[in-house]
C-alpha cells in the first residue's frame, strides 16, 4: 500500500476530543457526585476505545478515497435541498445502519444472527457507557419506598414502580443483551468452523477472537446476574474481574480489529449519497461496450484518487484505461493479447 | 388416446421444466461427502471422468477426476452443472397414468405394470406383434442398451425397435462399415497430439465436445494446422489457419474437388491404395469433373481456400481428420462421411502413430449403445440382423428359436410414419424425447396422438412423455452399475453413486420386471448389471465389437479397455488398422464413389434462405436434462437466429427483433442475433427447446436412404421481420417450453 | 488462514486465445467454497457482433493492487503468498471503487448485497495444495496452474509475461499471460 498511517493530526484530534469526552464525564456526573467508582476501570478502558476510535477514524478519513466519499457525502448533505437529502440519509440509515438490510440478501439467518448481535452490542453500550461516565444513575424516589426514578446527566427522565415490567426490562436489559449476543455469535462460531470457504480464508484474532470475547463477556455478564441472584454470590468476585478484563480487552480491541467496522459502516450511506448524487449529473459510457457503466463523477475522482495513489492510467491520446467498464478492459486486453500473439506469428505453442 | 390429457402450461407446473439450483452455498455436506464415486459424466460422448460427491444418498456436488487419462480434471459447463440433475424437483417418483382432463395421476406399480403388459398384449394381439414398437436411446449404459436390444426382440417380438442413434452418427456408422467394416473411430484422441494437420468437418468441437479441444490445442502447441469445415465461424473456426465457411448441404463437393486436387497433385500414397484398397478408380471417376472452380460454385468456398486446404492436408506427414453431425445430418450423409474418408484413404495415413480418422459420436454411449442391439438392423456385436449366421448364434445366446427371431425393423423417424399411418399402434420408449429431437415436429406430435397405447420410461415427464398414458419413473445414469463406450472406443465404468429416490425403480429392474411379466423370465435371469455385462461379452463374442475380453475388473484397473478386445489377455484396441487388415470381405479398405447431390431441399423464391441446425454448450440434446439445470439455462436462455449483417439488412431486421422462421412444413418466431461469424445465404437456429420454440418445427423428414437419417442441417425457409424487439433473453421461458 | 499447504512452486498461466467461451470455468468457479454459488470469473464475447472471441479474466493478484489502494473502507488485502483477497464483508461498503479501478475489470459488485466480491484463486483449494477450480476444468488449456517447468514443457514457443502497460501505468502481476516467445510486457491500446 503506498499510503501511510503514522499521523500527527489524528493524534490532535484524537487528544482533543478525549478531553472534552473527560470533561462531559465531570460535568455530566455532576462533579463525580453520580459517579460510580466500582466501574473506574471501565471508564478508563472507555475512553482509551474513544480515543483509538477517534484517531484511527481520523487516519481513516483522510487516505485519499474516503476522504472523497466523507467530503461528497457532506457537501451533498447541506447543499441544495437539504430537507429531502437528510431525509434520504435518515432512511438509509435506518435500513443499513439498524437493520443492516444488505446482509439479508446474503443469508437469513446470517442477517437474524447479525441483527441479534447488534441489537444487543448497541442496547448494551447505550446503557453501560453513560452507567459507567456517571451520566445515568437511579435513585430511589422521596416518600416512597416503591418507586425508582432514573437521573440522565443529573436530570430526572422517568420513574417507575419497582415491581412493575418497565423495572424488570429494564434492570435486565443488560442479561436480554446478553442472550441476543450469545445465540447471534454462536451461530457466527458455528459458520466460522464449518463453512470450508471461511475456514480457509479467516484468522483466529481477526474472525475468531472477537466472535469469542463477545461470548465471553456476554457470559461472564450473566454469570454476575446468577451469581448473586441465584447463587448467594458464588464466585461472584472472580466473575467480575472475568467480566471487566473481557469488556476492556473488547474496548481496547474496537479501533484496531473487527470491531471498527461498527464505526466504518456509516461509510456505505456515503456511498449511496454519491452514487445517487452522481447518477443525477450523469452516466459513463464505456467506449468499448457503448453501455452505461457508473457515474461520471465516480470516473472523474476515480482518476485523481489513482493519481494522488501513485497510478496513471493516462494514455497517450488524452484517454484513460479508467474511462472503460470493466468489460471493455478485459476485451481490450484480449484484443491487444490477439494482437501481439498475431504479430509473435502463432497463437499457439 | 395420447393426447395431453390437460393444457401443456398445466403439465409443465406439475411436471416441470423447472430450474434447479444449487443452494447459495452448496448442498449440506458437500465439503464432507461419505465418499467421491468415480465415474463419468452422463452427457456426450467424450464421457469424462468425474467424481461425485455423496452424501446420505444423495448426490451434492463433484470433484475433478484428475487421473483419468482423457479428460485430467477437465470438463465442460455441463460436467460441472450435472450433478443437478440428482435432487431435481421435477424427478418422477411415482409410476403415473394419464387421467384425461385431470392430467397424470399417480398410481403403483402393480397397476401400471398390469395395465402396460395388459394393453402390449392386447395391441399385439389385435394387430400382430410388429404394430407395438419400441424406441430407445444411447444414454443408457451398454448393459441396458444390450438388455432394451433382447427385451424388444425376446420379450415383445417386435421387429420395430429403433433408438435416438439415428438422429446422431448412424451415417458415419454406415460409411464406416462401407468403408471399413467396422463402426468406430479408428483412433484415440492421443494420435491427435502429434498430427501436422488437422481437420474438423462439421463438428462445432468448442460447444459440442468442450473437452476434445484440449488435444487439438495440444497438437497445435506441436505446429499442428488446423482447418475448420463449417457454415459458420465457431470458436474453433477463429484460430484456425483455414476456415472452409461451407454452404450447408454441399460438403461432398468439397471433399471430391480435395481428393481431385490431390490426384492431380500426386499427394498419394500409391502403396498403400495398390495393396490396402479397393475401389480407387471408380471414386476417382466420380470426381474427375469436380475442379475447384466447380467446388468453388457449389459450396460458396473461395477455391484459393480449398486448394490450400488440400495442399495443406496432401502435403502432411501425420493427420486427423474428425467429423460429427454437422456433415452427417443429411439426406446424404453417408456420402459425406465416404467423402470424408476416401481423403484419409488416398493419403495412406491410417492405422499408424498419430494418423487418425474418427466421427465424434455425440452421445453418452453413442458408440457402445449402437453397437449391441438396439438399432432396428442390429444385433449385439455389431451383428446384423439379416445375417443367417449372426441370428443363429444370437438366438443361441439368448436361449430362442431363431425362427422366433424379428427381422429387421423400422428406422426411428420410419416408426413415427408407420405410426402416423397408423400401422403402428402401441409404444414404450425410454430415454427418448422424439417430440423435441426428431424433425418435423408437428408431424411427429400428430403422430403420438395417434398411438393407442404409449408407455414411457423416464426420470423426468419429458415433453413426449406428456403423451403417454403410463409412464414408468426410470433412473439417473447415477443410480445403476454398468458400462458405457465413450467416443473413442473405450469401454469405461459407470459406476452407482445414489440408489433411485421414491417410488423410482431402476431402468434394469422395470424392463425385467416387463419381461417377466410378458412370460419370457427365463431369458432374463441377472441379478446385477455386470451379469448383463457378462452374457453382452459372450453376445459379442466373435463380431465386429467384440467385448468378450472386457471385464468390470479390467476397466476399473486399466481405466477402460478399448474394443476390439477379443480375449482376456488381449491388451485392447486404441488405434485400429495397425496391422491393416479391414474387417471388409475382401480384408481391405474400401474407396467409394460420392458424387455431389442436391439436398433434399433447395431454396426457391418462397423459401429463399437456409436454414441450418445445431446445439449450443450449456445445452445437450432435447434438454430433458438440460433445460432443467439453472445455471446451464441462464447461460443460453433461449434460441437465437443467427443472421450475417448482410442478410439482416436485407430484411431490414435489428438486433434482437422477432422474426418468424418458416418452412414448409411449420413456423417459429425468434429473437435475431446479427453476427458476421456465419454465411451470408445461411441462418442458424439451435434445437434443444421444445414446442414454440422448436427449430424442428422447421426442419425436414427427408432421410438418408443408407442410414435414414434426417436431414436436420440443411432445410429452405422463410424470414419474416416482427418489426417487434424481443424481451430480454433472461424473461424467456423458452426451456419450459412456453 | 489455513495456508499450511499453499504451493509455492505452482502458478497460474491465462492464454485468452484458446479460451473458446464455454464458460466451464465460470459455472465450476460458484463450486469454488470461498465465494459461494457466486461466479467471481469473467467470460465475455470481446465483440460478438464480429467475432467469436471470448475472454476470460482472473484475479491477477497484482503486487501493488490498485483495488486495495482506492479502497476507501481498508476492506482488501494481499497475503503473504500474494493473494489479494475479496473485500472482507464487514468492512465493504459497496462502493465499487475498486470495480472501476481495477484495470483487469475484475472485482465485482454483488448489488443485492452491497458487497463487492472477487476472485481468490480459489484460496479454499490452493491453500491446502490443490489447484483453483476453473483451471482444473477448463477444457481448452485458456487457464493452467502448475509450475513454469509444466509450462515450458507444454507450450515451449510461448512466455509467461506478468508485466502490463496500461497508458503510463506499469502493472505488475502474480498471475503470468502466454505470449509468444521472448516477450517481456503486453501493452494495451
Amino acid at each position: 500500500m503506498k499510503n501511510k498511517t503514522y499521523n500527527i493530526k489524528a493524534l490532535l484530534i484524537a487528544a482533543l476530543l478525549s478531553i472534552f469526552m473527560i470533561a462531559l464525564v465531570f460535568f455530566g456526573s455532576r462533579k463525580l457526585q453520580n459517579f460510580d467508582a466500582a466501574l473506574v476501570t471501565y471508564l478508563f478502558g472507555t475512553v482509551f476505545a474513544f480515543f483509538g476510535i477517534v484517531y484511527r477514524y481520523t487516519v481513516w478519513l483522510q487516505r485519499p478515497p474516503t476522504w472523497i466519499y466523507f467530503k461528497r457525502g457532506i457537501t451533498y448533505l447541506i447543499t441544495g435541498k437539504v430537507f429531502s437529502h437528510f431525509w434520504f440519509a435518515t432512511k438509509e440509515s435506518v435500513e443499513n445502519i439498524a437493520f443492516q438490510k444488505f446482509i439479508y440478501p446474503r443469508g437469513k439467518y446470517r442477517w437474524m444472527a447479525h441483527f441479534m448481535i447488534a441489537v444487543g452490542c448497541t442496547s448494551a453500550f447505550l446503557i453501560t457507557i453513560p452507567l459507567t461516565f456517571g451520566w445515568i444513575n437511579f435513585a430511589m424516589a422521596p416518600n416512597s419506598i416503591s418507586v425508582y426514578e432514573a437521573y440522565f446527566f443529573g436530570f430526572k427522565v422517568m420513574d417507575f414502580n419497582l415491581d412493575s415490567i418497565t423495572a424488570f426490562l429494564t434492570f435486565h436489559a443488560l442479561n436480554w443483551s446478553s442472550y441476543l449476543v450469545i445465540f447471534g455469535s454462536l451461530y457466527y462460531l458455528r459458520r466460522r468452523l464449518t463453512n470450508p470457504g471461511l475456514i480457509a480464508t479467516q484468522s483466529f484474532e481477526g474472525d475468531l477472537l472477537p466472535l469469542i470475547l463477545l461470548i465471553a463477556i456476554s457470559v461472564t455478564g450473566l454469570g454476575l446476574t446468577y451469581s448473586y441472584q441465584f447463587m448467594k454470590g458464588l464466585a461472584f468476585d472472580f466473575l467480575a474481574v472475568l467480566h471487566a478484563v473481557t469488556v476492556i480487552m473488547f474496548l481496547i480491541w474496537i479501533p484496531f480489529g473487527k470491531f471498527f467496522h461498527i464505526i466504518q459502516r456509516p461509510a456505505q450511506i456515503g456511498a449511496h449519497i454519491y452514487k445517487k448524487q452522481g447518477m443525477k449529473m450523469g452516466m459513463a459510457v464505456c467506449p468499448h461496450t457503448g453501455e452505461e457503466f457508473t457515474t461520471n463523477l465516480h470516473i472523474k475522482d476515480l482518476k485523481a484518487v489513482t493519481k494522488e495513489l501513485g497510478f496513471n492510467f493516462d494514455k497517450e491520446d488524452g484517454t484513460s484505461h479508467l474511462d472503460l467498464s470493466p468489460e471493455g478492459k478485459r476485451s481490450r486486453l484480449a484484443q491487444a493479447h490477439l494482437k501481439a500473439r498475431q504479430q509473435g506469428g502463432n497463437l499457439f505453442g | 388416446m395420447a393426447k395431453l390429457p390437460v393444457s401443456e402450461e398445466n403439465i409443465v407446473t406439475l411436471f416441470g421444466p423447472h430450474k434447479n439450483y444449487s443452494p447459495k452455498e452448496g448442498y449440506e455436506g458437500r465439503d464432507e461427502p461419505d465418499q467421491l464415486v468415480k465415474t463419468h459424466c452422463c452427457f456426450c460422448g467424450m464421457q469424462c471422468g468425474i467424481q461425485l460427491s455423496v452424501k446420505e444418498n444423495k448426490v451434492v456436488g463433484f470433484e475433478p477426476w484428475m487421473e483419468f487419462p482423457f479428460n485430467e480434471g477437465r470438463l465442460c459447463p455441463k460436467g460441472v452443472q450435472r450433478y443437478l440433475q440428482n435432487n431435481h424437483p421435477d424427478r418422477l417418483l411415482s409410476p403415473l397414468k394419464r387421467v384425461e382432463g385431470q392430467g397424470f395421476v399417480p398410481l403403483d406399480w402393480e397397476q401400471a405394470m398390469t395395465k402396460t403388459v395388459s394393453e402390449i398384449q392386447r395391441i399385439q394381439k389385435e394387430y400382430g406383434n410388429d404394430a407395438f414398437s419400441m424406441l430407445s436411446g444411447v444414454s443408457l449404459t451398454n448393459e441396458k442398451s444390450y438388455l432394451v436390444g433382447k427385451f424388444a426382440r425376446v420379450a415383445l417380438k417386435t421387429k420395430n425397435l429403433d433408438y435416438n442413434g439415428r438422429l446422431c452418427m448412424v451415417s458415419a456408422g454406415a460409411g464406416n462399415k462401407k468403408a471399413f467394416g467396422l463402426d468406430r473411430g479408428s483412433n484415440n484422441y492421443s494420435d491427435l497430439e502429434y498430427a501436422e494437420v488437422i481437420i474438423v468437418a462439421g463438428a462445432n468441437i468448442s460447444e459440442t465436445f468442450p473437452t476434445l479441444t484440449h488435444w487439438i490445442w495440444k497438437a497445435r502447441d506441436r505446429g499442428a494446422k488446423l482447418i475448420v469445415i463449417d457454415p459458420r465461424m465457431i470458436p474453433l473456426a477463429r484460430t484456425a489457419d483455414i476456415h472452409l465457411d461451407v454452404r450447408p448441404g454441399t460438403d461432398s463437393a468439397l471433399y471430391g474437388a480435395m481428393l481431385k486436387y490431390l490426384v492431380d497433385h500426386d499427394m498419394l500414397d500409391h502403396d498403400f491404395i495398390d495393396n490396402h484398397t479397393s475401389g480407387f478408380q471408380e471414386t476417382l471417376d466420380a470426381v474427375k469433373d469436380n475442379t475447384l472452380e466447380w467446388a468453388e460454385e457449389i459450396t460458396g468456398i473461395k477455391k484459393e481456400k480449398i486448394e490450400a486446404a488440400a495442399k495443406l492436408w496432401g502435403k502432411a506427414n501425420t493427420s486427423f481428420l474428425l467429423h460429427a453431425r454437422g456433415i452427417e445430418h443429411h439426406s446424404k450423409g453417408v456420402d459425406n462421411v465416404l467423402g470424408c474418408i476416401n481423403l484419409v484413404l488416398a493419403t495412406g495415413r491410417i492405422g499408424k502413430p498419430y494418423c487418425g480418422y474418427a466421427t465424434i459420436t455425440g452421445q453418452g454411449n453413442g458408440q457402445g449403445g449402437r453397437e449391441h442391439g438396439h438399432k432396428c438392423d442390429q444385433l449385439p456385436g455389431n451383428r446384423d440382423i439379416e445375417n443367417p449366421e449372426h441370428r443363429k448364434y444370437i438366438s443361441e445366446v439368448w436361449g430362442i428359436n431363431e425362427k422366433d427371431l424379428p427381422g429387421k425393423g423400422l428406422s426411428a423417424y420410419e416408426i413415427i410414419e408407420a405410426i402416423h399411418r397408423g400401422e403402428i399402434k402401441g409404444l414404450i420408449s425410454i430415454c427418448f424425447n422424439p417430440l423435441v429431437s426428431l424433425p418435423n415436429s408437428n408431424y411427429v406430435r400428430e403422430a403420438l396422438e395417434k398411438l393407442e397405447f404409449y408407455v414411457c420410461i423416464d426420470f423426468f415427464l419429458n415433453e413426449t412423455a406428456r403423451h403417454a398414458d403410463i409412464i414408468f419413473p426410470g433412473s439417473l445414469q447415477e443410480e445403476e452399475e454398468g458400462t458405457t463406450t465413450s467416443a473413442e472406443g473405450r469401454v469405461i465404468r459407470i459406476r452407482q453413486a445414489v440408489t433411485p429416490p421414491g417410488d423410482a425403480r431402476t431402468d434394469t429392474s422395470i424392463i425385467l420386471e416387463l419381461a417377466k411379466r410378458l412370460g419370457v423370465k427365463d431369458k432374463f435371469t441377472y441379478d446385477k448389471s455386470e451379469d448383463i455385462f457378462n452374457e453382452l461379452r459372450v453376445a459379442s463374442k466373435g463380431g465386429t465389437a467384440d467385448y468378450f475380453g472386457i471385464t468390470y475388473k479390467r476397466i476399473e484397473d486399466e481405466m477402460g479397455v478399448f474394443w476390439p478386445c477379443p480375449e482376456e489377455g488381449h491388451p485392447g484396441t486404441p488405434r485400429l488398422w495397425e496391422d491393416r487388415k479391414f474387417k471388409t470381405p475382401d480384408g481391405k479398405a474400401h474407396f467409394n464413389p460420392a458424387p455431389y447431390k442436391l439436398p433434399g431441399e433447395v431454396t426457391d423464391a418462397d423459401y429463399p434462405v437456409i436454414l441450418t441446425t445445431g446445439r449450443v454448450v450449456s445445452q445437450y440434446l432435447s434438454g430433458t436434462q438440460t433445460r432443467r439445470i439453472g445455471k446451464l439455462v441462464d447461460q443460453y436462455p433461449e434460441p437465437l437466429l443467427e443472421i450475417h449483417p448482410n442478410l439482416a439488412k436485407q430484411y431490414g431486421i435489428q438486433q434482437r427483433e422477432l422474426v418468424k422462421v418458416s418452412s414448409r412444413r411449420g413456423e417459429g418466431i425468434f429473437p435475431a442475433n446479427i453476427v458476421e461469424t456465419i454465411r451470408e445465404d445461411t441462418v442458424f437456429i439451435p434445437y434443444h427447446w421444445s414446442g414454440k420454440k422448436s427449430a424442428n418445427q422447421l426442419t425436414p423428414g427427408t432421410l438418408d436412404p443408407i442410414s435414414k437419417i434426417p436431414e436436420f442441417k440443411v432445410c429452405a425457409c422463410h424470414l419474416e421481420p416482427l418489426r417487434e424487439i424481443a424481451p430480454p433473453s433472461n424473461e424467456s421461458m423458452a426451456y419450459a417450453s412456453i | 488462514m489455513n495456508y499450511t499447504n499453499f504451493n509455492i512452486h505452482e502458478e497460474f498461466f491465462v492464454d485468452m486465445q484458446r479460451c473458446i467461451g464455454c464458460k466451464a470455468c465460470e459455472l465450476a468457479c460458484a463450486e469454488c467454497e470461498t465465494n459461494g454459488q457466486e461466479s467471481m470469473i469473467h467470460v465475455n464475447y470481446v465483440d460478438r457482433a464480429s467475432t467469436v472471441q471470448t475472454t476470460v479474466q482472473v484475479c491477477m493478484h497484482c503486487d501493488d493492487p490498485v483495488c486495495a489502494n482506492v479502497c476507501p473502507a481498508d476492506a482488501i488485502s494481499k497475503d503473504e503468498f500474494g493473494i489479494v483477497h475479496t473485500a472482507n464483508t464487514e468492512r465493504c461498503i459497496g462502493c465499487s471503487n475498486c470495480v472501476m479501478a481495477c484495470p483487469f475489470g475484475v472485482p465485482k459488485k454483488e448489488e443485492s448485497y452491497d458487497l463487492m466480491m472477487k476472485c481468490t484463486m480459489c484460496y479454499d483449494r490452493t491453500s491446502v495444495g490443490k489447484k483453483p477450480m476453473c483451471a482444473t476444468v477448463c477444457p481448452s488449456g485458456a487457464l493452467f496452474y502448475g509450475t513454469k517447468d509444466q509450462i515450458q514443457e507444454m507450450r515451449p514457443n510461448s512466455t509467461p509475461v506478468n508485466t502490463f502497460v496500461f497508458g503510463q501505468e506499469i502493472v505488475n502481476t502474480k498471475v503470468n499471460i502466454m505470449m509468444p516467445k521472448g516477450s517481456t510486457e503486453l501493452i494495451i491500446f
